[in-house]
């Protein structure tokens, strides 16, 4: 498949060359199709200090489609969607926004751009957009307190 | 199988595709003008409800609704009333606040994740395009005169899936189909060498070769395989496949994207003025043309045209088919010829509102006087039959096979037919054997005789394009044999008193004799005989050894190639 050679080359490529603050392995070896991130929050935002788990999931179609990227470890932040599934679905990765030329590295640097800063106007977590935009202090306060709980 | 579908869907199904997100994307695909120009009375009551549904989805189209995305495509297209219309049912939604933000969020999801179901295949096959004019049979007058006028102009047209990337498939389906039909196969190597240059362009686009190596590889490949295959003559097949390759079309489609991006990038003077809402050509390429959902515009499909045709000498003509009314109630016409260079081919596209498919002219296709072989139309199998000597029989009185006489019926002929032709002549056997409709058990032949239905054959696939280097004389000859009197010498024996001659269950004869003309004394000794010093491509008779023992008549007659 066209597809899985991309895919193969895009992983080859990555781990060459990873991003900074990532690392990515396969959980298994054999599914090329899922990722394992592993992102350390950017030292100059409130996610310091925390190594988060994000899954990668490519769709068969892929790189027709975009990847699916989702938050494993707990995550207080307006664009990441604060339930088991932790997903995270803004800019790039929607669906018709997409462009197969985008690599998954790209992806990641946007995820961790979105890190160290949060695009309340993009939220799927309205409640902490608002609190990120009206009570910046509270914000803060409770992100650390979620990097120390969940992502220490 | 697009034949079967009713009128109306078949209205409905360039509707359907856009209905996710379109209530900007121009009336074709457009809910509200649904009522007005195609009268949702013959829809199925399921398409009313969806398009119910997605007016009122519509309502919460408002500025203060920030997560609904609002494309503005073809925005141009929408009359007035259809945009009255928008307005009033955005009105009557917000008369009711009631609805809380979970809910509208619920529905924001809801609409996100609706994925219309998409009918037809990717590209469909060439059709006559009188379909069009069935299909508006019921549609409001001003495309009822316009479509009945389109087939005088075009003879056939192909449906591309509106899936949202159907004018990139168009094109790049048509810049293929094009350097097939131009029949130069230098075209090919030229255009891959010209494609593969467009490196230089990427670069000053600022586009690295990491990012488009993989579609451009795919690309390039199809060119490639169509150019090998071009020798075998399934060219045709081998884009048809590709194009309805999901994985393929994909790469391809991405490909077209990439080079429109670099080109105009490239060139942003010549295109900037003709993109609207103040973009620039990079937030153009980055928001209208690369995202994989983005349809082509006409921003896009000049460049797309600049870059992909005009260097390869293909013309591009748009015909619009839409409700704006003409003076002759011909379709608007827009022609775009290479600038310099002459021209190949010309990619003929029909543009609804929000759609594109492909469209032919009679001359587009290789041009060759044996039409009743060259169509496998209905209109034409009876000529066909003609030549299997069938109906020729009906005016001698009951001696038609199609309709035997009572007596043929009646008695051995009919009864017992496998030991009547277990009971004929050798050689007629021999061809039986040969033929391979005889594969089936001789009982079945006589089945044949009530049906004459049956007795068609049509021609294989790859009659519909033949190419046009062989003379048409010529070609009558030789392709008689191969499909019809093969039947004929089955049907002749198969039928009773009529004894086959050798012209029938003889395969190579006709083209053995076209090839070779009777050689008589006359013409031995006339000039037209190569082995007349008076032939321009005088050659002389040598003395081979092994034509000593075949006599004279022989020798001009029947065995020579046999």
């Amino acid at each position: 498949m066209a597809g899985n050679k991309r895919i193969m080359k895009e992983f080859a490529d990555i781990q060459a060359n990873s991003p900074p603050g990532c690392t990515i392995t396969l959980p298994k070896e054999d599914d090329l199709l899922n990722w394992e991130v592993t992102m350390d929050g950017p030292s100059d935002s409130v996610y310091a200090g925390g190594r988060f788990k994000l899954a990668v999931a490519l769709p068969k179609e892929y790189p027709f489609k975009p990847p699916n990227v989702s938050f494993k470890t707990k995550i207080y932040h307006p664009n990441v969607s604060n339930d088991e599934r932790g997903s995270m679905c803004l800019g790039m990765l929607r669906a018709d926004e997409w462009k197969p030329p985008n690599k998954i590295v790209e992806v990641l640097k946007l995820v961790r751009a979105v890190l160290a800063a949060p695009q309340p106007e993009d939220a799927v977590e309205p409640g902490i957009a608002n609190e990120y935009k009206n009570e910046r202090r509270a914000f803060d306060k409770n992100a650390k307190e979620w990097v120390s709980k969940y992502a220490k | 199988m697009m034949n079967r579908r009713p009128v109306a869907t078949a209205a409905s199904y360039y509707h359907l595709p856009y209905a996710t997100n379109s209530f900007a994307h121009g009336q074709y695909h457009d809910p509200a003008f649904l009522s007005v120009g195609y009268r949702p009375l013959h829809l199925p009551l399921q398409q009313q409800q969806h398009s119910a549904e997605h007016l009122s989805l519509a309502g919460f189209q408002d500025p203060g609704f920030q997560l609904l995305q609002q494309p503005s495509v073809h925005q141009h297209s929408l009359p007035v009333r259809t945009r009255l219309q928008h307005r009033r049912a955005a009105q009557e939604a917000m008369a009711h606040p009631q609805q809380s933000e979970e809910q509208l969020a619920e529905l924001q999801k809801l609409s996100n994740a609706w994925e219309p179901e998409v009918i037809g295949p990717l590209v469909g096959p060439r059709e006559p395009s009188t379909k069009i004019t069935t299909e508006y049979a019921s549609a409001d007058p001003v495309y009822q005169v316009k479509t009945a006028a389109l087939p005088q102009k075009y003879s056939h047209y192909r449906t591309v899936r509106g899936d949202g990337k159907c004018g990139w498939r168009a094109v790049g389906f048509g810049y293929f189909e094009a350097l097939i039909r131009s029949d130069d196969s230098t075209k090919f190597l030229f255009e891959e060498a010209r494609l593969r240059s467009m490196s230089n362009v990427f670069t000053a686009a600022g586009i690295d070769s990491m990012v488009y190596e993989d579609f451009a590889d795919e690309a390039l490949g199809l060119l490639r395989r169509i150019y090998d295959a071009a020798h075998t003559g399934d060219a045709t097949e081998i884009l048809f496949e590709a194009f309805n390759d999901e994985t393929v079309q994909n790469y391809i489609i991405t490909y077209l994207k990439l080079i429109t991006t670099a080109w105009m990038k490239t060139n942003a003077g010549d295109y900037a003025p003709w993109i609207e809402n103040g973009q620039t050509v990079d937030e153009y390429c980055d928001h209208s043309i690369m995202p994989i959902g983005a349809e082509i515009e006409s921003a896009g499909l000049a460049p797309l045209k600049d870059v992909l045709l005009s260097p390869a000498g293909i013309a591009l003509e748009v015909h619009y088919l839409d409700r704006s009314p003409t003076d002759a109630g011909d379709i608007q016409n827009y022609y775009f010829g290479p600038a310099s260079q002459p021209t190949v081919g010309t990619v003929r596209l029909l543009y609804r509102p929000g759609h594109y498919d492909i469209l032919y002219k009679n001359e587009d296709f290789p041009q060759q006087v044996t039409t009743y072989l060259q169509f496998a139309n209905p209109d034409h199998q009876d000529y066909v039959q003609n030549i299997a000597g069938c109906d020729f029989m009906t005016a001698i009185p009951g001696g038609s096979i199609i309709n035997p006489h009572q007596a043929w019926l009646s008695g051995s002929c009919y009864g017992n037919s496998v030991s009547d032709i277990s009971a004929t002549p050798a050689p007629i056997q021999q061809c039986v054997q040969r033929t391979p409709a005889a594969v089936h058990a001789p009982s079945v032949i006589v089945h044949q005789q009530l049906q004459p239905q049956t007795l068609y054959i049509p021609a294989p696939p790859q009659q519909l394009i033949t190419p046009p280097t062989e003379l048409p004389q010529e070609l009558v000859i030789r392709t008689l044999p191969q499909v019809s009197l093969a039947q004929a010498g089955l049907h002749g024996q198969g039928a009773g008193p009529f004894r086959a001659s050798p012209w029938q269950y003889e395969d190579g004869l006709m083209q053995a004799t076209s090839r070779m003309p009777l050689q008589t004394t006359i013409f031995r000794n006339s000039h037209f005989n190569t082995a007349h010093f008076n032939n321009p491509d005088f050659q002389p008779e040598e003395w081979k050894p092994d034509d000593d023992y075949v006599t004279t008549t022989s020798k001009g007659f029947r065995h020579r190639n046999g």
